[in-house]
């Protein structure tokens, strides 16, 4: 081998150690050393609030808007029915959950009786397709906020990527045609309700149990994965410029 | 000593087929909800109200909890149809069940007696 091809390879070792070791195992924490405000308070009512969509696809706040209230009340938490709640937002010109979500949130208690409000945000609803390889991500980011205190009680990731391709094993042009074929009408067909629910359950088991629920108050040891939060950097929502009286 | 065994076999059939019971009846809430957020219009309307008056019946039945929301789903839909009686007393249930929703129910249930 020459000098060249051997820093190369050499190079290439170092960098391959470098980043695995970056890679660190998974942290656990029980419930109740994550969210030892959820024990505290013992919010008994949530309001789900409509989703704030993040991601590229005008669909997705609809559809996954149908999917949170089943999951939060088989977890044990009263759960206002979200078709009435998201009307009467509605009516007080809260049309975008984005517009309350850094606001002092006690008007929630004042006129539901909500303890807490769930925000969920959704960053990714997509599919990204290259003609033989195609990947569904749903990816749901949820809060609980304290409606007395305005804090954070809980807040996890629920994050679904699933394979859509078609690898037919057949070979040649004609297989790759076969697989491209099928990829797309898999895409097609993808229905993103189901991986949205399955993105729902995987941050759902991180929530402490709700009153209902069998298990309340008793799952603090339950251990879950510690997942790291970005600084969240509040979304300006940018006010329409004023019209000028004289144009 | 037959009829023994065969008592004995049934009670050990039976105790074995005890499942726990679900914490709600949800049917199929969910795809009917969706429906109405995808397709709209008067025909998944009242599909969703179908379903939410059939989670109450197979609740009863099941003697399970109404699933939170339910009731006051259905006073709303009775609300929007001007039937304000029913609309109060769909509430009311909401009410009885979950002491939690007394505030809104109330505020409800007020808005509906001043309506029009």
């Amino acid at each position: 081998m020459s000098q060249i091809s051997k820093m190369k390879a050499l190079l290439t070792f170092l960098v391959v150690l470098a980043v695995s070791g970056c890679v660190a195992p998974p942290t656990y924490v029980t419930k109740g050393e994550e969210f030892p405000s959820m024990y505290v308070e013992k919010p008994r009512a949530l309001l789900v609030m409509p989703p704030i969509n993040l991601s590229t696809s005008a669909e997705a706040k609809d559809y996954y808007s149908t999917t949170v209230e089943m999951p939060i009340a088989l977890h044990g938490y009263y759960t206002f029915p979200y078709q009435l709640t998201a009307d009467v937002l509605k009516q007080q010109g809260v049309y975008d959950s984005e517009l309350v979500y850094d606001m002092p949130l006690n008007k929630f208690y004042d006129y539901f009786g909500a303890d807490a409000v769930l925000f969920t945000k959704i960053n990714h609803w997509d599919t990204s397709y290259t003609v033989v390889a195609s990947t569904l991500t749903v990816s749901i980011d949820a809060e609980i906020k304290s409606t007395k205190t305005s804090e954070v009680l809980w807040h996890y990731n629920g994050t679904v990527v699933v394979d859509l391709s078609v690898n037919s094993g057949a070979g040649g042009i004609a297989g790759l045609l076969v697989n491209a074929i099928a990829t797309a009408i898999n895409t097609a067909a993808a229905d993103y309700t189901t991986y949205a629910k399955v993105a729902n359950s995987r941050f759902v088991g991180s929530i402490p149990y709700g009153p209902y629920h069998p298990m309340y108050l008793k799952d603090k040891e339950i251990k879950l994965i510690q997942q790291k939060h970005e600084e969240k950097t509040s979304h300006k929502v940018s006010k329409p410029p004023t019209k000028n009286a004289a144009e | 000593m037959k009829t023994v065994f065969i008592v004995v076999f049934i009670t050990i059939f039976l105790a074995g087929c005890q499942t726990t019971k679900p914490m709600y009846e949800y049917e199929n809430y969910s795809e009917s909800f969706y429906s109405m957020k995808k397709e709209g219009g008067t025909e998944s309307e009242a599909q969703w109200k179908t379903s939410l008056e059939s989670i109450i019946k197979k609740s009863k039945v099941k003697a399970v909890r109404v699933p939170p929301g339910v009731y006051a789903n259905l006073g709303y839909i009775h609300l929007k149809a001007n039937d304000k009686e029913n609309a109060i007393i769909f509430f009311e249930q909401e009410k009885q069940i979950y002491p939690e929703a007394t505030k809104f129910m109330d505020n409800l249930i007020q808005k509906a007696k001043t309506k029009g």
